[in-house]
């Protein structure tokens, strides 16, 4: 490649060919009102119990597919419940499992990836064969036919299921960023200087991944959502009457033309805080890359 | 490059019959008895047992699975406990549907993401590419089924036309007569394929453009519409096929939620019936079709990136 | 001067804007070109040389830069023509020498190819005349085995194999003007001379001109006919190149020559630097740019800047406020 590098070149060599001086582009507004949004459906999902809301569960069969109305802000059902307050409670279903299954596969996955990365001999190449082997199954086709016949279906049974899942995926991840880390001079550096292999593991290599970590951390969460809500469509999710976003939409499907509120809302409150989390996933990234060129 | 082409395939046969072994064994360990879906909730213990024995089920698995590998090496896939035709009818019927949904959005997806993300790639930061990254960022969140649903709302209920039901699709029916049918499912893969393939490609290319080969390019005199095709493209292509062979492997995941939204007789839809009627054969070779299937999309990707940048075997 | 000159340059200014300010790169910058002269423009990194040479011929970055001053090539303004009007005289009145051949060729297309490209796009050849024209001029620059090469990748060459190639694509359009910019930084000592001898040839040949910007005043020292120092983007002496060596008078250019190391030294003989860095560009002070790191500046240095006044001799100028004294030497490097 070129023998251009940032320390060779001059200032104006430097902006003649973009190369960026300062450390990562700043985060912006819109980046914390993804924060806020965010941290609003998380409170909104815990606090469910006490805030001011209908009760999610109870039909009101004079007013089946209402529009929205001062008394339903999003109006009600094809069994007269209210929506707004299915919606809130829904927000848990989703959370729970995105957050729940992506903790495990980064319980499990993380640690050995990176282990694996910064040992590698056997070890890595036994353990690494053996998840690759993982990934190429098509993990979708397992999920759904276990939790076809692993009856009667839970919140719990769904988040064991998807987190075992995703545990290849997280390893590879998390090795590849350690691999192109650990690499690094600085880090045989450490070595040499002598530092124990905790030490480095903990103060050059973990705050170097962090970043590439979390950022995944979030779009994983974003994804298992939306296989959370694919699930319900194909009838795995929660047992109704049980609220989660992906299960409304699947029973709006049916009164789609009497009652399109019932497909509006929860997708908006899907779409909007999966939206947040890939936006939040991808800045942090982009804040922290600072060797990414830009023009 | 022979030899790189040899060591992948057999790899890939590897993976293809550990894969088998797998699902093999999944299948199998669930619950769930063939027998009591064929004969009804009524039929007696002892007619079930019969038909256990019959259909080859009481022999341990691992015996099962030889037999089956031995059949699958005659060409001979089994036969579908619930429909009786063989599973290789089955499959057949049901694979040209994937392949034409999946080839259509395809088509549609690079045919929109790589003009426009020269464009954009051209002008960063302009108007068209500010608007373009945020807009394809919110396609990016918006899963496929609710993308259905939304079409299904303005397309089907609003505008009348009218575009699922089983009946509409006839298997074997040729590529033209399906093509409007299948319109609905191509058009919602086709989204969020040309979403990564845009994002894709407009980075590599802005990262391509600021090379000096571009620079000594653009001093020869060309115009910018040959150094782009010409010059540009053929390196920045390379992420862009990686990303594709990534997004085909998944769409044909994605793509079973859709079929069975739109109730399209495609192997995805196939598959989650017969999950669900416990039909082991038909299961399994489906797993099987889609892997290779899987399997040969990758291997397709890698044989083109290494016509396209013939540095990458060399190494 | 007069008008038989192929290139006249009038207050060039190259503006970039990036994140910490509006940056010069270009200030000011004046000369001519004559006719089959060579010219040097020589200064250390962050001069402004390279971007010198890019706005020239009005191939500077199309974003977040501006260009104001004029350039005019055989009658041509280059300085605010249209990017369609600039590409009608790129390859075939003006071409450039880049200097990394491994970054400016196109690392997956045959070198063949990419000599044809030129040949074919702008000279309208069909396919067999431009092959038999590129294994021509692939010989012209001195390559062994023009056919055989001629279906090589850049990879599979040499450094030196590949400047040629970038060299015969420049003269592929027989342009005027040959813009060479570090054409030898990258290469060994051995082949640099080899280069340079094959351009100056080619100049011969060709009836062209060239101007060679640099670093290294070796390169210019028998090749140029004229000699141009930057430093922070603006001309700090101008003249014939026995002037600049000789009789120059700007202590910058005494300080350049100086800080060339000479086969005529004596072994050991510590070498020679200029104290300190290149100004930061963003941030200019109102003085002489060289003021900080000069040994002779004085207060005026740093607080009001010098325009260029002529030498003695014709057509040298210097831009200092306490110059060198008239009769003062340096010896050839």
């Amino acid at each position: 490649m070129s023998s251009y590098s940032p320390e060779n070149l001059s200032l104006a060599e430097s902006v003649l060919m973009g190369v960026k001086e300062e450390p990562g582009e700043p985060l912006g507004l819109f980046f914390w009102i993804c924060v806020g949004w965010v941290g609003l459906n998380i409170f909104g999902a815990i606090f469910a119990n006490v805030l001011p809301l209908q009760n999610p569960l109870y039909g009101n069969f004079n007013l089946i597919n209402a529009a929205p109305s001062l008394h339903h802000l999003f109006g009600t059902d094809d069994l007269g419940r209210d929506i707004f307050a299915r919606v809130v409670y829904g927000a848990r279903v989703s959370i729970t499992v995105g957050l729940g299954s992506i903790l495990i596969g980064y319980g499990i996955g993380a640690p050995l990836g990176m282990l694996a990365a910064y040992r590698r001999g056997r070890f890595d190449a036994i353990l690494t064969g053996f998840m690759y082997l993982l990934l190429a199954f098509p993990a979708i086709i397992a999920t759904i036919a276990i939790l076809s016949f692993w009856s009667p279906r839970s919140l719990f049974k769904i988040i064991v299921v998807i987190g075992i899942a995703s545990i290849p995926l997280v390893y590879r991840v998390i090795r590849t960023a350690t691999l192109s880390v650990a690499t690094k001079d600085y880090v045989i550096a450490a070595k040499v200087q002598g530092a124990t292999d905790r030490r480095i593991l903990m103060k050059e290599l973990l705050p170097n991944i962090a970043p590439i970590a979390l950022s995944f951390f979030l779009i994983g969460v974003a994804t298992i959502i939306i296989l959370e809500g694919a699930l319900a469509f194909l009838g795995l999710s929660v047992n109704p009457p049980t609220p989660s976003w992906g299960n409304m939409i699947n029973e709006a499907r049916g009164v789609l033309s009497q009652n399109p509120w019932l497909a509006l809302f929860p997708s908006l409150a899907l779409c909007f805080f999966l939206i947040a989390l890939n936006f939040i996933g991808d800045r942090i990234r982009a804040h922290f890359d600072v060797t990414e060129v830009k023009l | 490059m022979l030899r790189y082409l040899t060591k992948r395939v057999v790899l890939l046969i590897g993976i293809v019959f550990v894969i088998s072994v797998g699902s093999f064994y999944l299948i199998h360990l669930l619950p769930g008895n063939p027998a009591t879906v064929i004969l009804g909730f009524g039929a007696t213990p002892e007619a079930k047992a019969v038909l256990y024995k019959q259909l080859g089920l009481s022999k341990p698995i691992y015996l099962q699975y030889f037999v089956w590998l031995g059949n699958i090496l005659h060409g001979n896939l089994g036969i579908s406990f619930i429909s009786q035709t063989t599973v290789a009818s089955v499959i057949r019927s049901a694979l040209p549907i994937d392949l034409e949904i999946i080839g259509i959005s395809q088509v549609m997806a690079f045919a929109a993401a790589i003009p426009i993300a020269m464009r954009s790639a051209r002008k960063p930061d302009g108007t068209l590419d500010r608007f373009l990254g945020a807009g394809s960022f919110t396609l990016l969140s918006i899963p496929p089924y609710i993308l259905i649903v939304v079409l299904v709302y303005f397309v089907s209920l609003k505008w009348g036309v009218s575009a699922t039901g089983p009946s509409a699709y006839v298997s074997g029916g040729s590529f033209f007569t399906n093509l409007e049918s299948f319109s609905l499912p191509a058009i919602t893969l086709a989204t969020g394929s040309f979403v990564i393939y845009y994002r894709v490609l407009r980075s590599d290319l802005i990262s391509t453009l600021q090379e000096e080969f571009i620079t000594m390019a653009r001093s020869k005199g060309l115009s910018q519409r040959r150094i782009m095709w010409r010059h540009a493209f053929r390196p920045s292509s390379v992420a862009l096929l990686g990303a594709a062979s990534v997004n085909i492997g998944g769409l044909i995941a994605a793509g079973f939620i859709v079929q069975y939204l739109l109730q399209i007789p495609g192997l995805g839809y196939t598959l989650i019936l017969a999950i669900n009627s416990s039909d082991f054969l038909v299961v399994q070779g489906i797993v099987l079709t889609v892997s290779v299937l899987v399997v040969a999309i990758n291997f397709f990707f890698d044989f083109v990136i290494n016509i396209v940048d013939p540095r990458i075997s060399r190494e | 001067m007069s008008d038989d000159n192929l290139l006249v340059v009038k207050d060039l200014t190259t503006t970039f804007k990036t994140s910490g300010g509006d940056l010069t790169a270009v200030n000011h910058v004046s000369f001519d070109l004559a006719r089959n002269e060579t010219l040097g423009i020589v200064g250390e990194s962050g001069s402004g040389k390279t971007v010198l040479s890019r706005t020239i011929m009005g191939l500077q970055p199309r974003i977040n830069t501006t260009v104001s001053g004029s350039s005019i090539l055989d009658g041509f303004q280059v300085v605010g023509a249209s990017e369609d009007d600039k590409r009608s005289i790129w390859g075939t009145e003006v071409a450039m020498v880049f200097q990394d051949p491994m970054t400016s060729l196109n690392p997956v297309m045959k070198i063949g190819k990419q000599i044809d490209e030129a040949l074919r796009v702008r000279l309208g050849m069909n396919r067999q005349d431009a092959k038999a024209r590129a294994i021509e001029l692939l010989e012209l620059v001195g390559i062994p085995s023009p056919v055989q090469r001629y279906s090589a990748y850049p990879g599979q060459l040499s450094g030196g194999m590949r400047q040629r190639v970038v060299i015969a694509i420049a003269l592929a359009c027989s342009p005027k003007l040959l813009m060479a910019d570090e054409p030898t930084t990258g290469l060994d000592v051995t082949i640099q001379a080899q280069i340079l001898n094959l351009l100056d040839e080619l100049k011969e040949r060709l009836k062209m001109s060239v101007i060679l910007v640099t670093h290294d005043l070796g390169v210019v020292a028998t090749r140029t006919s004229r000699i141009v120092v930057m430093y922070a983007g603006r001309v700090v002496e101008t003249g014939t190149t026995r002037d600049v060596f000789y009789h120059h008078r700007m202590p910058y250019t005494r300080a350049l020559l100086e800080s060339s190391p000479k086969v005529s030294n004596k072994s050991h003989t510590r070498l020679v630097t200029i104290p300190g860095r290149p100004p930061n560009l963003l941030n200019l002070s109102p003085g002489c740019s060289f003021a900080p790191r000069c040994k002779y500046a004085t207060d005026r240095c740093h607080s009001e800047r010098p325009e260029l006044q002529p030498s003695i001799e014709a057509g040298h100028s210097f831009a200092c406020w306490n110059p060198l004294p008239v009769n003062a030497e340096a010896t050839l490097p």
